[in-house]
């Protein structure tokens, strides 16, 4: 229990001292940056959009952290997110341009989620068996994987699914009928974001209470002594992969009929490796993702309002420089927490042994 | 007598979770060989590591020849004449020995042909004979500890730090190294010898210090004591032997696990084993004495399932078992206590339970609908925890906060009951402190009389003559014959063990 407050603690310190130094950049600009800042939250909050617009951000970043949590939990990384939650589009937008108007919304979406999901999953699913049969270094198979999955993405983009007009490569857009349904009237805030917090939900219930996650951790944490419990290390690559890359392809649900109702171009071009580091940030933690993920949607749109300041002219991507600063020191508060820890321990030790 | 040549003064170090040395201070002298002697664990190795600048210590002072010094790595420590020869050997196996006894003393070109000839007229001067052009890899353990020694005189090492050098040796290369040490501190020079086996202490050293639980409990010259002496003071305690119940030979039981000219060779084409056959019945512990690498692992591997045979085929209660998976092996009743249980039996980063659990995440009776029976699981884990007195607090606590001998008791609760039939022990009791050695040997005799049939490795001699019904001896992947127990001295066991093939009775 003292454990799990410490990290509270330290987490939340960390992600206070890095937008600290982050203000303190805003100097550089000649810009007050408690001015500033005073300005950007109380646009944020007064505003209801804003804050749903925060929510609408987090939630695609919820999947493709879990992506990335789920595997990390097997010693495994799946760098690759991206890449699945492009397939997942693809199928997300295809299913529902096809069945739009023929079936009902509800059967639909439902569709829709399977069919994200088993997208996403597949090219997971080759990641992992690549790794089980040939012991292919996941890390680079699923890095790679997303080059070849976006360039597929622009392949369709060009030819079949391209939009009637054959203008931009994009799609058309999906009817209304296949939207999510919104779940908080005044801003775009949809069903997706309680799909999300569900699946996070999810995957700390299968890691932590069931037999498949008990053997995807030993695995993780220990290969060896999981074969000799009669564990095989393969099958759990290939399964963690699967379930991994069906949360990340889940994303393009939320995306295609939650948010932009079309597939376009460099769609979403950076969730993956945001996802990446909220995993990181969260420490693997399912739940955690959960409010890491809402705390990267908040610094997006602090970013976006910021650049609307009127008369200040401040980047918008100084928001990506305030997410660099705040990932980095809540890694570094793990070194010094670890390191902390270890000291007082050692220190209880010599009392009591003196 | 003049100033010590090391002095160690009130050292304290402390690890994450244990205190490894408290307060010690031992002094070595010129041309004296120091013996700490000291159980498994008792903070031998870490104070001379310490020594020799691996670790860094929290309080105290090291002295040598009467200036205080700081040694911050093995670098400093050789400058001062300080040269540690480690249980595990650092050499690389595809150098030759003179590459790996220069390698980092030199720099730019190397003229190798003139370093080997120096080379060979230091190992001439203390009479090792070493090939120095040939990969070390190739070459016998002793050869390579030789090799070792080679790399510290080369450096002109004035003391000597050794830990527990014999361990790997035969008891013939235990005897050439014992000359040696005599002859190197004759020139003058200090040797410390890490060990905990009394025999070798009473050979060589001149001075005993004894450690117990990272203290020092004794110094004493070895004229002044003798062996039972020292294991009191090692222990602290006296240790009754487990009494074993006089082997009802004949009446042996139904065959449980038989070998059925199993070989086993590696991709590359290395054979590990060599065409070996056994039967273990029923009620019976049969034993594997041998230098620890001549094979034993390899066949609990294949009895676990890790590695399959190349070529014959094992049989479990009559059944071939060579491809089963390793899963169902469990479930069939076959226990298996590995020798490395950091690596192979627990996982440290998670409860007691959860390790428990790890050869039981198939089992219906922790598991149901994919759920893990959480409250059955940690009533049955408190249950092994009593039962083996395991010193842990419950369930919930990590494995790796656990002493090493509680670890292994855990395991061997756990292996006990997913071995109904057959349990497979490698060196159960390797570098745990009396205590649990006793109620492991007193936990495997218990399984003996539930007739499982018991499968004991073991390179202590002693562990192997007070369990065993019958020993095989293993030297190179294969088997130098199978004795009943008592039919064997220590002597001939040892020539067998290097591989001296005696009458060969070719048993069963």
């Amino acid at each position: 229990m003292r454990k799990k407050v410490n990290v509270l603690l330290y987490n939340t310190g960390a992600v206070a001292v890095g937008l600290l130094i982050s203000a303190c950049l805003l100097l550089f600009m000649d810009v007050n940056p408690a001015e500033v800042c005073a300005q950007t939250l109380s646009k944020i909050v007064t505003d209801k959009y804003n804050l749903g617009e925060v929510l609408v951000k987090a939630t695609p970043l919820i999947f493709t952290s879990l992506a990335f949590a789920f595997t990390y939990k097997a010693n495994l990384f799946n760098i690759g997110a991206q890449g699945q939650f492009l397939m997942g589009s693809i199928v997300a937008v295809s299913l529902s341009l096809a069945l739009q108007d023929t079936v009902p919304t509800a059967l639909l979406l439902l569709l829709v989620l399977v069919g994200s999901f088993a997208a996403g999953a597949a090219v997971g699913g080759l990641i992992g068996a690549a790794k089980a049969k040939f012991s292919a270094n996941e890390f680079l198979v699923s890095m790679m994987s997303t080059y070849v999955v976006t360039n597929f993405m622009d392949y369709l983009l060009r030819t079949s699914l391209q939009e009637t007009k054959a203008e931009y490569m994009q799609t058309d857009a999906i009817s209304a009928g296949a939207y999510l349904p919104n779940i908080l009237p005044g801003t775009r805030v949809h069903l997706g974001f309680l799909l999300a917090v569900a699946a996070a939900v999810l995957v700390w219930v299968l890691l932590s209470k069931t037999s498949l996650g008990f053997q995807i951790r030993a695995v993780g944490r220990n290969p060896f002594s999981a074969e000799l419990g009669g564990i095989r290390a393969s099958r759990i690559y290939i399964i963690a992969f699967l379930i991994s890359g069906g949360l990340a392809g889940l994303a393009g649900l939320t995306e295609i009929n939650g948010v932009q109702h079309m597939l376009l171009r460099d769609f979403n071009a950076s969730i993956g490796s945001y996802g990446i580091g909220i995993a990181i940030l969260a420490n693997g933690n399912p739940i955690g993702c959960i409010f890491a993920s809402i705390l990267f949607g908040f610094l997006n749109i602090m970013g976006t309002t910021m650049g609307r300041l009127p008369g200040l002219s401040i980047p918008a991507s100084i928001i990506e420089l305030i997410e660099g600063i705040v990932m980095i020191c809540v890694i570094i508060s793990y070194a010094l927490r670890g390191y902390m820890e270890n000291r007082s321990e050692k220190q209880r030790m010599r009392k009591a042994g003196v | 007598m003049g100033t010590p040549a090391v002095e160690l003064q009130h050292v304290t170090k402390c690890f994450a979770k244990v205190v490894a040395n408290r307060d010690v201070s031992l002094t070595v002298n010129t041309g004296e060989v120091v013996a700490l002697l000291g159980e498994n664990g008792a903070g031998k190795s870490t104070i001379m590591k310490i020594l020799y600048g691996l670790y860094g210590m929290d309080e105290g002072t090291i002295l040598i020849n009467g200036q205080p010094v700081q040694i911050k790595s093995p670098a400093d420590a050789m400058s001062r004449g300080i040269a540690m020869i480690q249980q595990h050997f650092s050499l690389v196996p595809t150098h030759t020995a003179a590459e790996n006894i220069i390698l980092g003393n030199v720099h730019g070109y190397i003229p190798i042909k003139k370093y080997e000839a120096k080379l060979r007229q230091i190992a001439q001067d203390y009479g090792f004979d070493v090939p120095m052009d040939r990969p070390v890899g190739q070459l016998a353990v002793g050869q390579q500890q030789k090799i070792e020694i080679l790399k510290a005189l080369y450096i002109n090492t004035s003391i000597l730090i050794m830990d527990e050098p014999t361990a790997v040796l035969t008891p013939q290369e235990s005897d050439s190294l014992m000359r040696f040490i005599k002859s190197f501190t004759a020139k003058g020079n200090s040797v410390v010898f890490i060990t905990h086996k009394m025999k070798e202490v009473m050979e060589v050293a001149d001075r005993i210090v004894v450690m117990r639980s990272g203290a020092v409990v004794a110094e004493v010259r070895r004229d002044e004591t003798d062996e039972h002496a020292l294991a009191h003071m090692m222990i602290g305690q006296d240790i009754v032997p487990p009494v074993r119940a006089a082997a009802a030979e004949e009446e042996a039981g139904q065959e449980v696990l038989r070998f059925d000219h199993v070989s086993l060779r590696e991709k590359g084409g290395t054979e590990l084993l060599r065409d070996v056959s056994f039967t273990i019945r029923a009620g019976e512990i049969f034993g594997i004495a041998g230098v620890s690498g001549n094979g034993q692992d390899d066949i609990c591997d294949v009895i676990s399932g890790v590695k399959q045979p190349t070529e014959g085929a094992l049989y479990f209660c009559g059944e071939e078992i060579s491809r089963v998976s390793i899963r169902q092996r469990n479930a069939a009743g076959i226990g298996y206590v590995p020798v490395d249980r950091y690596r192979d039996a627990m996982v440290m980063d998670m409860d007691l339970a959860e390790n428990i659990l790890l050869k039981g995440c198939f089992d219906k009776k922790w598991v149901s609908r994919g759920f893990i029976r959480r409250r059955e699981l940690n009533r049955y884990t408190d249950e092994i925890i009593a039962k083996h007195r395991v010193k842990a607090t419950g369930w919930s606590d990590l494995a790796g906060g656990l002493s090493g001998g509680n670890q292994q008791k855990l395991v061997l609760g756990r292996e006990v009951d997913v071995g109904k039939r057959l349990l497979v022990f490698n060196q159960p009791t390797r570098g745990l402190d009396m205590g649990a050695v006793d109620r492991i040997h007193h936990v495997i005799l218990e399984e003996k009389e539930k007739k499982k049939a018991v499968l004991l490795v073991s390179t202590e001699l002693t562990e192997i003559f007070e369990m065993c019904d019958r020993i095989a001896v293993m030297h190179s992947g294969r088997f130098m014959g199978i004795y009943r127990s008592g039919e064997l001295t220590t002597a001939q066991i040892g020539l067998l063990m290097a591989g001296v093939s005696g009458e060969k009775e070719a048993a069963q």
